[in-house]
């Protein structure tokens, strides 16, 4: 079955087996035959694999899975490419606002339906004490601001949804 | 005057710290939280939690009619500050010493004094202490340009109205002076509306170094000795320690006894910081004073064995300093690091995230004063620091050694945090010889950044055997398919 994991911004596709006795990856490195076993600890696992052996810990989250390992923190994204694809009808980037960095909406503009020109301010964010505004990527119809004035949002969370532009 | 409870008006870590003193000297205990704020280890610590309100949480701890209120409506004869929010507000002592509430910290005179920089620094210059060789423009307009060439190269010139950095110029060379002072004029009045400057001499990679003193209000002070604090990002420390690599000891004598001086000729009350800038030369000027506990206290707290915040409160109760200076001891080396959600790679951006999993280091010589418990959620409503890591060990090299392993064993899970970032410093051959200055992180910054061995494929493999469905996917399928690893539908 294949995932598609991201690290430090790279995506990598992957392929999971089972020989019958162990898992193997396909990476684009090559196979790597690897196994997981709990240890005693919370979320603790050791890890074989490529010829080594590393105690690491290990949560999962919702879009990525952390782990600890050699005295580092490590964030691995998990793309599911079947989602991927179900998901991809959601307009294009041109849309949407995605928030550069986490902060804070300091005001909002415009409302669902609002007829919008490029450059047109949406809304204005606060991120790292720096006030921003943010403007409409073209002319368009707001379709969805999902956030309110002082709510906080996180790096890469939607900010702003314009309508997908009729043909 | 007896103190018998206390309202910390803080939160977070400092508010932890503060309420475990507090409780250990028999009072009874109070924390200020705000509805958006996630439990923290302050609350399962305080007998008593009183909700606060606000537009934002922040705006709700700056609130000081509110927190006046909440303290009389709780009973409560002593409020504890901590540090940043209302610590160093004059205000808010008055306000509390009008409702016949105790504020643990000096007057609100002393407040004033230190809160504006240059009427502090001709106090201190007054009662003869060093300053950086400055000339401010204001003083004789008309001469300016020939005071500024006293002070010699080379010189700082800044806005007198200014602040982060904008505006400033670094002249090197005489022949530039006049030039250089009209361009920071016309961007003093660009950036602030105000064209009026100073000039200071300006000290080549300057490390920070700062004094712990605590007076008891009547001109008696001691000091807990300095903190070397030159390892910032973004102007914020992130790393300090205690005792100065810098220093021999003639000039920490020197220096700790001219922050006590400074602190006398005020009539100190409280925890105070004298900050210095410290010249590669060995000259040092003073810069600030920090009227409050410093987020760094417990470095100090480490080498002499003193509670700080137990010296504060005592000295609030009326019971005067516990200690003669010849009672304070300086034994070992500590250092701290503060544990920050935030991405070091990125420029220090701020991360928020939920904590999925906490395991914090424990041990011999390993301090933790965290704000964060396992479960919680890491937003931007507040500062970045989550924790602070403090070690001390018999000498530096061995206290480096501690820290580097409790940081590396420092597990936070579900938010980015700056661990990695920190043991990186802590391995950087400058760091170990003590040679830096406050530009060193800007300065290092590709070194202490680079990537480091690539182990992507072993991250890989351990993401995809603990993603149950992908693992329970694969072995659904029949085992000849399961086998082919190219296989793709």
């Amino acid at each position: 079955m294949q995932r598609i994991f991201q690290i430090d911004g790279e995506e990598t596709e992957c392929w999971l087996g089972h020989d019958g006795s162990r898992f193997v990856l396909n990476t684009p490195n090559g196979t790597v035959a690897c196994q997981l076993d709990p240890t005693g600890l919370p979320g603790g696992y050791t890890l074989r694999a490529k010829g080594v052996v590393r105690e690491l810990r290990l949560a999962v989250g919702p879009e990525a899975t952390f782990v600890h390992m050699n005295g580092r923190t490590y964030e691995v994204g998990r793309v599911d490419p079947a989602e991927r694809l179900a998901g991809s009808d959601g307009g294009t980037g041109d849309d949407r606002l995605v928030a550069p960095m986490p902060g804070v909406v300091v005001s909002v503009a415009v409302k669902p339906g609002d007829t919008v020109k490029e450059g047109q301010p949406l809304l204005v964010i606060e991120s790292m004490k720096l006030e921003t505004t943010l403007t409409a990527p073209r002319d368009g119809v707001v379709a969805e601001m999902p956030f309110a004035e002082g709510d906080s949002f996180g790096l890469k969370d939607i900010l702003a949804q314009l309508a997908p532009e009729e043909e | 005057m007896t103190i018998s409870k206390l309202l910390v008006a803080n939160r977070g870590e400092i508010a932890a710290r503060v309420l475990r003193t507090a409780k250990a000297r028999g009072l009874a205990t109070a924390v200020l939280s705000h509805v958006a704020e996630q439990e923290g280890p302050a609350h399962l610590i305080a007998d008593e939690i009183v909700m606060i309100e606000g537009p934002t949480p922040v705006a709700a701890y700056l609130d000081i009619p509110q927190i006046v209120e909440a303290a009389k409506k709780i009973g409560a004869d002593a409020v504890h500050p901590g540090y940043g929010f209302l610590s160093e507000n004059a205000a808010f002592v008055a306000a509390l010493e009008e409702a016949g509430v105790t504020f643990i910290g000096p007057t609100s005179e002393t407040i004033d004094l230190m809160g504006d920089k240059v009427r502090a620094r001709v106090f201190v210059e007054e009662h003869g202490f060093p300053v950086a060789p400055s000339a401010i423009e204001d003083d004789d307009p008309a001469s300016f340009v020939e005071r500024a060439r006293t002070v010699g190269y080379p010189l700082l010139i800044k806005p007198s109205a200014g602040g982060g950095g904008k505006g400033m110029r670094i002249v090197r060379e005489d022949s530039t002076l006049e030039t250089e002072i009209e361009t920071a004029r016309r961007e003093g009045v660009r950036y602030f509306g105000d064209g009026r400057l100073f000039v200071e001499c300006y000290i080549e990679r300057p490390r920070h170094i700062e004094v712990q003193v605590m007076g008891d209000g009547q001109g008696n002070v001691v000091h807990f000795w300095e903190r070397e604090c030159s390892i910032q990002r973004r102007f914020q420390k992130i790393i300090e320690e205690t005792p100065s690599p810098a220093l021999t000891p003639e000039q920490r004598d020197e220096i700790c006894e001219t922050a006590a001086g400074i602190a006398r000729a005020v009539k100190y009350r409280g925890a105070g910081t004298v900050e210095f800038i410290y010249a590669q030369d060995g000259a040092f000027y003073f810069l600030e004073m920090n009227t409050r506990l410093q987020v760094e206290h417990p470095v100090t707290e480490l080498v002499t064995g003193f509670d700080l915040v137990a010296e504060q409160l005592r000295v609030a109760a009326g019971e005067g300093l516990s200690a003669a200076q010849a009672d304070i001891p300086q034994t070992g080396h500590s250092i701290e690091l503060r544990i920050c959600a935030e991405d070091a790679t990125a420029d220090f951006r701020p991360a928020i995230g939920d904590i999925l999993l906490l395991d914090e280091p424990m041990g011999e010589g390993i301090r933790v004063d965290s704000g964060i418990l396992d479960g919680g959620k890491v937003t931007t409503d507040f500062d970045p620091m989550l924790s602070k890591l403090i070690v001390h060990g018999p000498d530096r090299a061995q206290a480096i050694a501690r820290a580097r392993n409790a940081v590396q064993n420092y597990v936070i899970l579900g938010v980015t945090t700056n661990t990695g970032y920190l043991d990186e410093i802590l391995a950087h051959p400058d760091f170990a010889s003590g040679d830096v200055s406050t530009g060193f992180l800007a300065e290092q910054s590709e070194t202490l950044t680079a990537p480091g061995e690539d182990v992507s494929d072993l991250l890989m493999a351990a993401a995809a055997l603990s993603d149950e469905r992908l693992v329970s996917d694969v072995m659904q399928i029949p085992e000849m398919y399961r086998k082919m690893g190219g296989w793709r539908n």
